[in-house]
C-alpha cells in the first residue's frame, strides 16, 4: 500500500476493485465504512455483488477478466474530457503520450459491449475519481489473479499517475495484502528475484555482498517462481521440495497436475503445524510452533513491521520454525551464529538491507510498529510512500492492451467460474475449519449459481452438483445467489472436501506467474437424486 | 487556534465542533464515562459525564456538549461528584451488584468506576423486565439481559463501525432490551460475528460463550500483545492466557486509538483461535519408511533425513533441482532464514512463497 490503513477513513473517494473487502479484510472495510458514513463516495468494480456494493454509489459489475477494457475506458474519459493533472504528469511522470494515444482506442461505448458496464457509469466513476483530490484505489486478487494481472495493475497505475492521486494522505494505490506476513515474506527475500529489502538477485554487486556476508558464493542462475516451480516439478527439473507452512495441494491452481508432480519428486519435506494435505507426499514431516508460540515480526499490508510474541508453549516436541531452520543450516555444514533469539536474526537481515536498516525489535518494543522504509535508527516510520516526488524518480506510464482470459466460456463449458474467499474461513482453512463455532456457521463448500440460470438448468437451491472444467470435477452444494452474474458461478476454495483447485487453470501471468483463479470455463452436472439442503445461508443472505 | 475553553481553571484550545470530553482528554483531565467510545457518535445515555458549566443551570454531558470560546467548565465540584455517585448507584441497582458474580468473564466498567468515584449506597435492585433471546443458537456471543444497562454501545457499534445493524434496541420503557430482527439467532441475521459488541460492553452483558464456559474471569488471565495471524491488516490482538493451563482463553482488542485496528477485530481474529490447542496439532517429527507409511521419529533422525535427502538430490541432479517454498504465514525472521537456507545452504535461488497466488 502506498497509504496507511488509518488514512482510509479520511478519503473522499474509494475505488475498490477486485477486493471483497468486508470478507477478506474486514478491518479495512470498517475504515471504508467510516469514510462512507462521513460522506465519501464509493465505486466498486467487481463481477460479483458483494457487501460493499450494497453501500456503493456505483457498482460496475464487469465480466470476469475484462478489467483492462474497463480501466482503459476510465482513462479514456479522463484524457478526452481533460480531467488529467497536467502539472503532476509534467513534473513526476514519463511516457504519458503513449498511454493517452492507447486509451483513445478504448471508448466507454465499446467498453460497455465487452465488460457489460454501462458507458454512462464508466464516465461518472472516471469523472468522480479524477476530480476528487483524496481518491484512493484499493485492490486485491481480483486484479492480480489473471493472466493479465500485471496489465491490470499497470492500467490502475496509469489512472493514479494521470490524476496525480499519489504522494498525499488518503490518495494512492493500495494492494491489500491477503496474508499476515505476505509483505514480510517478500521483504525478507523469500522470492527468486530479490534478496532481502528488494535488492535485485540478478545484480552482481548484490550477489557479491551476500557472498561475502554469508561466506558462500551465490548462484549465478535465475531462480524459479512458485508457478514455474509447479511446472518444473511436472517436467522433472525439480527433484526435491522443502515446503514451509503452505498446503500447495489445496491452494495451487490445477492441483491435479501438482499432485501428479509431487509423486514424481525424490524427496519432500513438509514443515507445518498440522498434518495438511501436502503431508501425504512427504518423506519427512516436521512439527512447527504456531504464531502464538514464538517470537518474531510480521509485516502487514501498509508496510508496518510489528511484533509477534510468545504466549503459550508449543505442543509436544513442536519447535519454532526459525529454530528448525537454523538447525538444518548447521547440519548442512553452513556455519551459523548462535542466535539467542529472533531479535538477532532481524538485526542480521537489517544490517544487509538498507530499507530496514533502522528497524529492530528493540525499536518496535519502544515505539510500536514501524512502517518501512526506515533507513537509520533515528529515521521516523513512513506513513505513506512517494511523498514529495515519486520514489523511482519518474512515474512510468505503461500502455496496456486488452487480452481475453486464457479460457473463455463455450458450448461445452458455458459458465465462467471464479474462486475466492469468505469471511468465515481462511485460505486452506487448516486453522479455521478446526474451529467448532466457524464450522457451525459455514460448514462446507458451495457453488453460487444465479437462480434464473439454475432454474433454466433445472438445479434447485441446496442440491448437489458436479462442477466440471477441462481439468477436473468437484462435487459441491449449489447456493442460489444473486451475487453472481447470470452466466457466472463462484466457489470458495477453503474446503478439503470440495477441492476447488482441481478445477482452476494454472495458466499464469507472464511476469508474476500468478494463476488465473478468477476465470475458467465450467459446466454444472446435477447429481441425480440429491436431496436439496441449505446449510449456509450465504455471506450476507439476510440483506438479499 | 485562538479559542479556549476553561476546564477546572486550565485554558484548553479546541477544534471547532469538538466536545468538552475531547478537549478535556487532550489536557488529561479525567471525566468518567460509561456509554462513550471514540469511534461512535456520542449518545449521552449514561449521564456519568455530567459537568457544571458556568451560566447553565443544568449540568451537561461532556461527551456530547460542544466546547465554546471562554466557556468555564468544572469537573471536580461536589455537585458533579454527587451526580457520579448517584448515577453509579442507579446503574448498579440495574445490574449485578456483587462484583465477583458480575466479573465472571469480562471486567465491569461500572464496578471499576464505583471503586474510583464511590457510590450513593447500595440501592434496592430494579425488578428486571428485560428479556434476552433464549432460543439464540449461535455459538459465539450471548446476551445476558440481567447485566445490561442500555448504554447502547453495542447497538451503536453495530450500526456505526461494523455497519451491519444486526442488533438493535427493542421494546419500550422497562421492557427495552437488545434484540435482533424477529429475535432470530445472531448467525441468522446480518451479524458478521466481529464481536465488537462484546468488546465495547461495559458490563459483560454481551459476552463470549466459550470464554464464559471456560470459567476463568479476564482479570485472572495474562494478556500477551501480538499480531493476528490471519489476513494482511496486521491487527494487534491481546491473547488472554491461562498461564497455569498453558491455554489461550480468548482474544481481546487493544483499546481504540492505540493500534492500526483502532480497537476493532473480525470474526477470525477474535474467535478462530481454537486451532492453537487442537488435538490435530503435529507434536512429533515423522519420517517415511522405505516404500511405506510415515512413522514417528526423533528430531535428530528427522533433521538428518532432511539434510541427507536435500544433499542427495543436489548431488545427483544439481543445485537447481531443489526448490524451497517459504511461508507468508511465518515470521520475517523465518522467511529470511528460509531464503538463506536456499541461497547459502544449497546454492539456489529457487525460493518463493504464495505471494504469487
Amino acid at each position: 500500500m502506498t497509504n496507511s490503513i488509518p488514512e482510509i477513513r479520511d478519503a473522499d473517494f474509494l475505488f475498490v476493485t477486485g477486493s471483497n473487502t468486508s470478507e477478506a479484510h474486514p478491518i479495512i472495510a470498517m475504515e471504508m465504512k467510516r469514510a462512507i458514513l462521513r460522506g465519501a463516495k464509493l465505486a466498486v468494480a467487481d463481477p460479483r455483488k458483494i457487501w460493499m456494493t450494497e453501500i456503493a454509489d456505483w457498482h460496475m459489475q464487469l465480466k470476469p477478466g475484462s478489467d483492462v477494457w474497463l480501466l482503459n475506458a476510465m482513462a479514456h474519459v479522463i484524457v478526452t474530457e481533460g480531467l488529467q493533472s497536467d502539472d503532476f504528469i509534467a513534473q513526476n511522470t514519463e511516457e504519458f503520450e503513449r498511454v493517452r494515444e492507447n486509451v483513445l482506442r478504448y471508448p466507454p461505448e465499446e467498453a460497455e459491449e465487452i465488460t457489460g458496464v454501462p458507458a454512462e457509469t464508466i464516465r461518472e466513476v472516471a469523472r468522480a475519481y479524477a476530480t476528487t483530490e483524496k481518491a484512493g484505489i484499493y485492490y486485491t486478487l481480483g486484479i492480480t489473479e489473471h493472466t493479465t494481472g500485471t496489465d491490470n495493475v499497470y492500467a490502475l497505475s496509469n489512472l493514479v499517475l494521470m490524476t496525480g492521486h499519489l504522494g498525499i494522505r488518503s490518495a494512492g494505490m493500495n494492494p491489500l495484502r491477503g496474508q499476515n506476513n505476505v509483505q514480510g515474506a517478500n521483504d525478507s527475500g523469500a522470492t527468486p528475484v530479490f534478496y532481502p529489502g528488494y535488492q535485485n538477485a540478478d545484480d552482481p554487486a548484490v550477489r557479491a555482498k551476500y557472498s561475502e556476508a554469508w561466506g558462500v558464493p551465490q548462484s549465478e542462475t535465475t531462480g524459479l517462481n512458485l508457478n514455474e516451480m509447479m511446472k518444473a516439478m511436472s517436467d522433472g527439473r525439480l527433484k526435491a521440495l522443502y515446503l514451509l507452512g503452505e498446503d500447495i495441494v489445496i491452494s495451487e491452481p490445477n492441483v491435479c497436475r501438482v499432485e501428479q508432480a509431487m509423486n514424481e519428486l525424490d524427496f519432500v519435506v513438509v514443515q507445518d503445524i498440522f498434518f495438511n494435505e501436502s503431508c501425504r507426499y512427504a518423506d519427512v514431516v516436521l512439527p512447527a510452533a504456531c504464531f502464538a508460540e514464538k517470537e518474531g515480526v510480521f509485516t502487514n499490508s501498509d508496510r508496518r513491521v510489528q511484533r509477534v510474541r510468545k504466549a503459550v508453549e508449543p505442543p509436544g516436541q513442536a519447535r519454532a520454525d526459525w529454530e528448525i531452520l537454523v538447525e538444518i543450516m548447521k547440519r548442512s555444514g553452513l556455519e551459523q551464529p548462535d542466535y539467542q533469539g529472533t531479535a538477532e536474526i532481524y538485526t542480521e537481515m537489517a544490517s544487509l538491507a538498507p530499507k530496514f536498516a533502522g528497524i529492530s525489535h528493540e525499536r518496535i518494543e519502544n515505539e510500536g510498529g514501524l512502517q518501512w522504509p526506515v533507513t537509520t535508527p533515528d529515521a521516523p516510520s513512513c506513513e505513506y510512500l512517494h511523498k514529495g516526488g515519486i520514489l523511482r524518480g519518474k512515474g512510468l506510464f505503461v500502455p496496456v492492451e486488452y487480452r481475453p482470459p486464457f479460457e473463455q466460456e463455450d458450448i461445452e463449458y458455458p459458465l465462467v467460474l471464479s474462486t475466492g474467499r469468505t469471511l468465515y474461513h481462511y485460505n486452506a482453512a487448516t486453522q479455521t475449519r478446526r474451529n467448532e463455532q466457524l464450522a457451525h456457521k459455514q460448514p462446507e463448500g458451495f457453488v453460487e449459481v444465479h437462480p434464473k440460470n439454475a432454474r433454466r438448468m433445472g438445479i434447485e437451491d441446496g442440491q448437489l452438483v458436479d462442477v466440471v472444467t477441462r481439468r477436473g470435477r468437484v462435487r459441491a452444494r449449489v447456493m442460489h445467489s444473486r451475487q453472481v452474474r447470470f452466466n457466472a458461478i463462484w466457489m470458495p476454495f477453503h474446503f478439503p472436501d470440495v477441492r476447488t483447485n482441481y478445477l482452476t487453470t494454472d495458466a499464469g501471468d507472464a511476469v508474476t506467474g500468478t494463476g488465473e483463479y478468477k476465470v475458467c470455463a465450467a459446466r454444472l452436472e446435477p447429481v441425480p437424486e440429491s436431496i436439496p439442503e441449505q446449510v449456509f445461508p450465504g455471506a450476507f443472505a439476510a440483506v438479499e | 487556534m485562538s479559542d479556549f475553553v476553561i476546564i477546572d481553571g486550565n485554558e484548553i484550545s479546541f477544534e471547532p465542533g469538538e466536545t468538552l470530553l475531547q478537549a478535556a482528554k487532550r489536557a488529561e483531565i479525567e471525566i468518567p464515562t460509561l456509554c462513550w467510545d471514540p469511534r461512535l457518535e456520542p449518545a449521552g445515555a449514561c449521564r456519568m459525564c455530567l459537568v457544571e458549566i458556568e451560566g447553565s443551570r443544568l449540568m451537561q454531558p461532556a461527551c456530547s456538549y460542544k466546547a465554546a470560546a471562554n466557556q468555564v467548565v468544572r469537573t471536580q465540584t461536589s455537585r458533579v461528584q454527587r451526580n457520579r455517585e448517584f448515577i453509579l448507584s442507579l446503574h448498579l441497582a440495574d445490574t449485578i451488584q456483587d462484583r465477583d458474580v458480575m466479573e465472571d468473564n469480562n471486567p465491569s466498567r461500572i464496578h471499576e468506576l464505583a471503586e474510583v468515584y464511590g457510590t450513593a449506597g447500595d440501592w434496592t435492585p430494579v425488578a428486571k423486565q428485560r428479556v434476552g433471546r433464549p432460543n439464540d443458537v449461535n455459538k459465539f456471543i450471548s446476551f445476558r439481559p440481567d447485566r445490561c444497562i442500555l448504554c447502547s454501545l453495542c447497538t451503536r457499534y453495530c450500526d456505526q463501525v461494523e455497519a451491519v445493524s444486526a442488533i438493535t434496541l427493542a421494546g419500550r420503557g422497562a421492557h427495552t432490551t437488545i434484540s435482533t430482527a424477529d429475535e432470530r439467532s445472531l448467525t441468522d441475521t446480518t451479524c458478521e460475528l466481529c464481536g465488537g459488541c462484546v468488546d465495547v460492553c461495559p458490563t459483560g452483558a454481551m459476552t463470549e460463550k466459550a470464554a464464559v464456559e471456560y470459567g476463568k474471569p479476564e482479570r485472572e488471565l495474562e494478556k500477551v500483545r501480538t499480531t493476528c495471524n490471519f489476513c494482511g491488516v496486521g491487527c494487534q490482538i491481546d491473547l488472554n492466557i491461562d498461564t497455569e493451563a498453558n491455554r489461550i482463553v480468548k482474544v481481546t482488542s487493544p483499546p481504540p486509538g492505540t493500534t492500526v485496528n483502532d480497537g476493532n477485530l473480525c470474526v477470525k481474529g477474535r474467535f478462530a483461535n481454537d486451532f492453537v490447542h487442537h488435538e490435530d496439532r503435529l507434536t512429533t517429527p515423522l519420517v517415511r519408511e522405505p516404500g511405506g507409511g510415515l512413522r514417528e521419529a526423533t528430531w535428530d533422525e528427522a533433521l538428518d533425513r532432511v539434510v541427507k535427502g536435500l544433499q542427495a538430490a543436489s548431488a545427483r541432479h544439481g543445485k537447481d533441482s531443489l526448490a524451497f517454498i517459504s511461508s507468508s504465514r511465518c515470521t520475517g525472521e523465518e522467511n529470511y532464514l528460509m531464503q538463506k537456507l536456499a541461497r547459502a545452504g544449497f546454492g539456489t535461488h529457487n525460493i518463493h512463497q504464495c505471494a504469487a497466488t
